[in-house]
């Protein structure tokens, strides 16, 4: 073996090491990601369009989100997941604003930021109503703040 | 008698403990103890220089190891067991709950130590030169530590637990591109859940202890080799006019160059290679200054861990480990605390989550990493420091100001509320 065949397999040997290195990295981290998330689903029926009282929200405690129902407008859930840094908001009727424990956010009444350290205003969720006549909430599809499902 | 003599000796295999070779052998006869020099200065064992800070906080890791291993045998980590073995350490198990609070207390100890241990080094300029990379080794410690405790504080699975967590890796989340990716790794899932509790069981009781103790073994190696225990160069008196040696094999004619005494003792290498000692090199005369480390310095290290052990046993007689109720991912608890070493980063986050969560944090980690690389003032008399003293002075003022605001002037919702105020929970 010369000198030039030398340093070539050599070369080649050092690339081929560094790059079984890397796929193996690649290969711990991807391990450590989960391919299947044991969670709740992000789409779920939340009962009877007649289980939701007019005036105040519903809180869900279970899927974090209020269910809003109106005589004129219609059904419309907010997420009760505060964008600052994920505690659960509380709704207080007295001044119709979100308020989140942690950080001392308030979001108005379609989610706005008002005060505090709150990045983003909260998710609403698309709300339809399913073939057996439940209501259908996708926590997946973020829709605007107008958004309405009349029943 | 002979013959448990004999065993007894086949054993320690050294010389009676009278002589002085005894107790150098003593020393470096015994794996255990050969960490330590056979003689060691005086100063280094002045209680005054270094409150044995280092000392305590390694027998309050093993405080945590032994009462680790031991809180294992109770406890499986995934929700909501978790819980109800939190409630069987705590009124059903044999001495659980003090068990348990000897844990907490340690825990919450080790994160003070190692803190107060960084600023004796800097306040004493240990970290110059050559000890600067043991000054970084430092630096990881005190990460791991508080990694350790944060990954703890989850394991409980009650109120606080889960909220502390929430918020905790939420902060994270906000790291530019990747904070996402790396919050879903560490919970094995996009909210806590059983998948974190056993992610961070994994971390808390195998990865993180692992860790810990391999730099802790260098950190411990680089003390020996960077020149033994810090002490006060500055204030050791004067040397004599320096003592100069030849190097050179007698054969030569000409000697390879002429060079100063050294007094540092160089293990090994001064045979072999010419040149100065990586060592730190003292101006001083200072060799009757030197006393046995049996029985001088372990004398001293006994008493340092008896008093750190009677300390946090007799802390877990009188208070207990806080168990809150059984977590509740419906319902925040107002406020919601991290634990309150993360007080005064929460308090920063309340303010702006990119800024305070991850920019400030991750520029005080660089500030300290580059601490010895950046201070190029050779001096370690604290009257040529004054900047530094100042700076560093600042930084732990301030840190502690946002822990002290975080801790006790924070009400619900996160408003500005002290002490001495009572708020009703659930009045708003």
């Amino acid at each position: 073996m010369n000198r030039r065949a030398f340093l070539g397999w050599g070369a080649a040997g050092f690339v081929a090491l560094c790059s079984g290195v890397a796929v193996s990295l690649a290969a711990v981290v991807r391990y450590l990601v989960p391919s299947v998330f044991y969670e709740p689903p992000q789409s779920f029926k939340i009962g009877d369009p007649a289980d939701f009282p007019f005036g105040p929200p519903t809180f869900l405690p279970d899927e974090k989100i209020f269910v809003f129902r109106d005589r004129e407008k219609g059904f419309a859930v907010a997420s009760a997941v505060c964008t600052h840094l994920g505690c659960t908001v509380a709704y207080f009727q007295s001044d119709q604003r979100f308020h989140c424990p942690c950080h001392g956010s308030v979001f108005g009444p379609n989610g706005t930021v008002q005060h505090g350290p709150a990045p983003r205003a909260l998710n609403w969720f698309e709300i339809t109503q399913a073939r057996d006549g439940q209501l259908l909430v996708d926590k997946d599809k973020v829709v605007p703040p107008s958004y309405r499902l009349m029943v | 008698m002979n013959l448990i003599r004999e065993i007894w000796q086949s054993i320690v295999r050294r010389d009676p403990l009278s002589t002085d070779k005894g107790k150098s052998e003593l020393v470096f006869l015994n794996v255990w103890l050969h960490i330590h020099p056979a003689k060691v200065k005086k100063e280094n064992l002045r209680f005054k220089y270094t409150f044995y800070l280092g000392f305590i906080t390694f027998f309050l890791f093993v405080i945590l190891l032994t009462t680790g291993i031991a809180l294992m045998c109770y406890y499986r980590p995934f929700p909501p067991q978790a819980y109800q073995d939190m409630k069987d350490l705590e009124f059903v198990v044999y001495m659980g709950p003090f068990l348990r609070a000897m844990h907490r207390w340690a825990a919450h100890g080790m994160v003070v130590c190692v803190f107060l241990h960084m600023c004796r080094v800097f306040y004493t300029a240990s970290y110059k030169k050559p000890r600067q990379f043991n000054w970084v080794v430092g630096v990881l410690l005190l990460l791991l530590t508080l990694g350790l405790s944060f990954t703890g504080y989850l394991l409980p699975w009650d109120q606080l637990a889960y909220w502390a967590i929430t918020v905790g890796t939420n902060i994270g989340s906000y790291a530019p591109i990747i904070g996402g990716q790396v919050r879903e790794i560490l919970l094995g899932g996009h909210t806590v859940g059983e998948a974190a509790l056993l992610r961070f069981y994994v971390l808390h009781v195998a990865i993180l202890p692992s860790a810990l103790i391999l730099l802790t073994i260098v950190h411990f190696w680089r003390i020996r080799k960077d020149g033994g225990l810090s002490r006060p160069t500055w204030k050791l008196k004067p040397n004599q006019p320096e003592a100069l040696v030849t190097i050179g094999a007698p054969a030569q004619v000409e000697p390879l160059r002429t060079v100063a005494a050294s007094k540092d003792k160089t293990y090994g290498l001064m045979e072999v290679v010419t040149g100065k000692p990586i060592f730190e090199t003292i101006e001083a005369d200072e060799e009757e200054d030197a006393v046995f480390s049996y029985p001088y310095a372990f004398f001293r290290e006994a008493i340092a861990l008896m008093v750190t052990v009677t300390g946090i046993m007799a802390i877990s007689l009188f208070f207990h480990a806080p168990l809150e109720q059984l977590a509740n991912p419906a319902k925040t608890p107002n406020p919601a605390k991290a634990p309150w070493y993360f007080l005064g980063l929460q308090e920063l986050v309340s303010h702006s989550a990119l800024l305070g969560g991850v920019v400030a944090p991750a520029l005080m980690v660089l500030a300290l990493l580059a601490i010895p690389y950046f201070d190029r003032n050779p001096s370690r008399r604290p009257t040529d420091r004054k900047w530094a003293i100042w700076l560093f002075t600042i930084f732990v003022v301030v840190n502690l100001v946002l822990i002290v605001i975080g801790t006790f002037f924070r009400g619900p919702g996160w408003a500005f509320v002290p002490p001495w105020v009572h708020v009703v929970a659930g009045a708003e």
